[in-house]
């Protein structure tokens, strides 16, 4: 469990996290979503304690996390790839930082082997690959068994393979009742692993949903059409109680009304039509439209948007 | 490389758990992280191995040389400088290694995993501080002590060499120990202080070995203080029989000096550790 209450941090006169409230609860993949320079970063790196907030607090388990008896035995942080000194084979970088939370050898060579790298474990891991270097950091994770996990931006980089690997493991880790706060700037990476979403924009949460809420409704779809006497066929369409949108080559867009339905209307009233279909709204768009400039956001009261905003 | 796509469940149940039998953060863990850190990079087999073949080496070089001349005393020069003066050289060695024990955390980004393991930061400080003493302390005596054997062997032959119970010479066996792990500790907070390897290693040579030659030449009083009061000259008498300069403070008030000085660089940096973000 991770309690954010009015967290802040800034750097001179920019405000880089603005006063954010936020749980991440256990046994769910909460997914931090936002744009590059949103804050996911900071924040996370504020719930290690290695950044200082300007204000507010963060709590892991109910305590900060300098208060921790023994961290890693309670929270597992991939943070970034490149938290390895290269000169360091990968079973020594492991045993060094097991040493330090008295976690046994064993589980070194065990925690390897869950990553897969049992067979270049005893090399330097500045010749790792982005992948192999991400496996070690997942490893260096798992180490203590914790039970909050974070990953900030796990697939960057990865190949598929790399990638389904790791989404497989966050969601075995949410399954096994883990605490698992995830972040990337992929809306459909969130989409594929994420149970709740955190989206966060210019250091403010724009969005504190379940991904399923967040999906049904962003992604319900609307008819597109197009007609040489749009203004005559709108107007149909707003007697049968539709809410009619324009877009900007003069088409209509129809929310809550099927294509057939649409054609019908049309039909009944001999109106001529160059084009009907249905678009499916991406979930991509409705990230972008969140996290967007926030006066822009707030402009556009035309577009479907999540609860809790 | 195997690439499982699950992983073997975890040893125990990972929901809120009592923190009573379980490990804790100890002084003594960290010490023996920070001991398995320093032996299991190259950089520090490296900086050790050229502290004592430089150091040695040089030593004997110079000692070969100038025996001679020493004996038949055309020189005028102080002999118990000569019995380790490789050590000048060797030096920067334990300087660097100071430097890398805090600068190769930041380069590499791994002071994350260090401060992720262990987020109070004075003790992190202390356990690095500690490490880097003892490896130096051993390693400084038995170069000094091996630089001065063979040093004197050469003195030896020429009928110049001390006896090896001489006061001095022993003072300087352990002398040399005590002066190297102060200097690896002065680099360490210089590394901490600044973060970055290359700056922190120029402006400790600047600063140990080329300032204290220079400001020897302000002229009166103020140069001649700043000569006896800049680090390296203040500690580097407890590492020679006889120095070279004899207006240098004495062995043991230098040492003080000098550790004194490091201490202060090291708690400013120790300070700015503990308030800055990783």
């Amino acid at each position: 469990m991770i309690t954010a209450e009015r967290l802040t941090k800034r750097y001179g006169d920019k405000t880089a996290v603005d006063a954010i409230d936020f749980t991440v609860r256990p046994g769910a993949v909460t997914g931090f979503l936002g744009p590059n320079g949103a804050g996911k970063s900071t924040t996370m790196r504020m719930v290690m304690g290695l950044d200082h907030p300007s204000g507010g607090r963060v709590t892991v388990n109910g305590r900060a996390y300098r208060d921790l008896p023994a961290p890693l035995h309670e929270v597992g942080a991939l943070l970034e790839a490149k938290a390895i000194h290269g000169g360091r084979t990968a079973y020594n970088h492991l045993l060094w930082l097991a040493k330090t939370n008295g976690i046994p050898r064993r589980r070194v060579d065990e925690v390897i082997g869950m990553v897969g790298l049992d067979a270049v474990a005893r090399k330097r891991s500045g010749g790792f690959s982005l992948g192999m270097g991400q496996r070690l950091g997942i490893a260096a994770a798992l180490l203590g068994d914790p039970g909050v996990l974070l990953f900030d931006e796990p697939v960057n980089g990865l190949d598929p393979e790399g990638i389904r690997w790791i989404r497989n493991l966050i969601r075995s880790l949410a399954a096994e009742g883990r605490t698992v706060f995830v972040s990337s700037h992929l809306m459909s990476e969130m989409a594929l692993t994420a149970d709740h979403l955190l989206v966060i924009g210019r250091g403010a949460i724009l969005a504190d949903t379940d991904m399923s809420d967040f999906i049904a409704r962003n992604s319900a779809a609307h008819v597109r059409v197009r007609s040489p006497q749009g203004g005559v066929l709108a107007e149909a369409l707003r007697e049968r109680g539709w809410a009619i949108r324009r877009d900007d080559d003069g088409a209509l867009l129809v929310d809550g009304a099927t294509s057939e339905q649409v054609g019908d209307v049309a039909g009944s009233r001999g109106l001529y039509l160059h084009e009907l279909s249905v678009v499916n709204a991406s979930l991509e768009e409705a990230f972008m439209r969140l996290t967007a400039d926030s006066v822009e956001y707030h402009a556009r009261t035309d577009q479907p948007v999540p609860a809790g905003v | 490389m195997t690439t499982p796509t699950t992983l073997s469940p975890p040893a125990a149940a990972p929901a809120p758990r009592a923190d009573v039998g379980r490990p804790r953060l100890t002084f003594g863990r960290l010490l023996d992280a920070e001991w398995t850190k320093i032996r299991t990079v190259r950089s520090t087999v490296w900086t050790l191995a050229s502290l004592f073949v430089l150091s040695v080496g040089l030593t004997a070089l110079i000692c070969w040389g100038v025996a001679g001349e020493l004996a038949d005393d055309t020189a005028g020069e102080p002999v118990g400088a000569f019995v380790t003066w490789g050590l000048m050289f060797g030096q920067i060695a334990a300087l660097v290694l100071g430097i890398l024990v805090a600068s190769a955390e930041y380069s590499s980004g791994m002071i994350r995993t260090t401060l992720a393991a262990a987020p109070r930061r004075w003790p992190v400080l202390a356990a690095k501080t500690t490490v880097l003493t003892a490896v130096l302390l051993v390693l400084g005596a038995i170069t000094s002590t091996v630089a001065i054997l063979a040093g004197n062997f050469f003195l030896d032959r020429e009928g110049i060499g001390f006896s090896l119970t001489d006061p001095d010479v022993l003072r300087t066996m352990v002398g040399g120990g005590l002066y190297l792990a102060v200097l690896g500790v002065f680099g360490l907070a210089l590394g901490l202080l600044m973060r970055h390897t290359a700056g922190a290693v120029t402006v400790g040579i600047a600063l140990i070995f080329i300032v204290g030659n220079l400001v020897g030449l302000i002229p009166g009083a103020t140069g001649e203080w700043l000569t006896k009061l800049m680090p390296g000259n203040a500690g580097t008498t407890l590492a020679t029989v006889e120095s070279f300069n004899p207006d240098l403070l004495g062995p043991w008030t230098g040492f003080g000096v000098f550790a004194g000085e490091t201490a202060l660089l090291l708690l400013v940096a120790g300070w700015l550790f503990s308030r800055r973000d990783a």
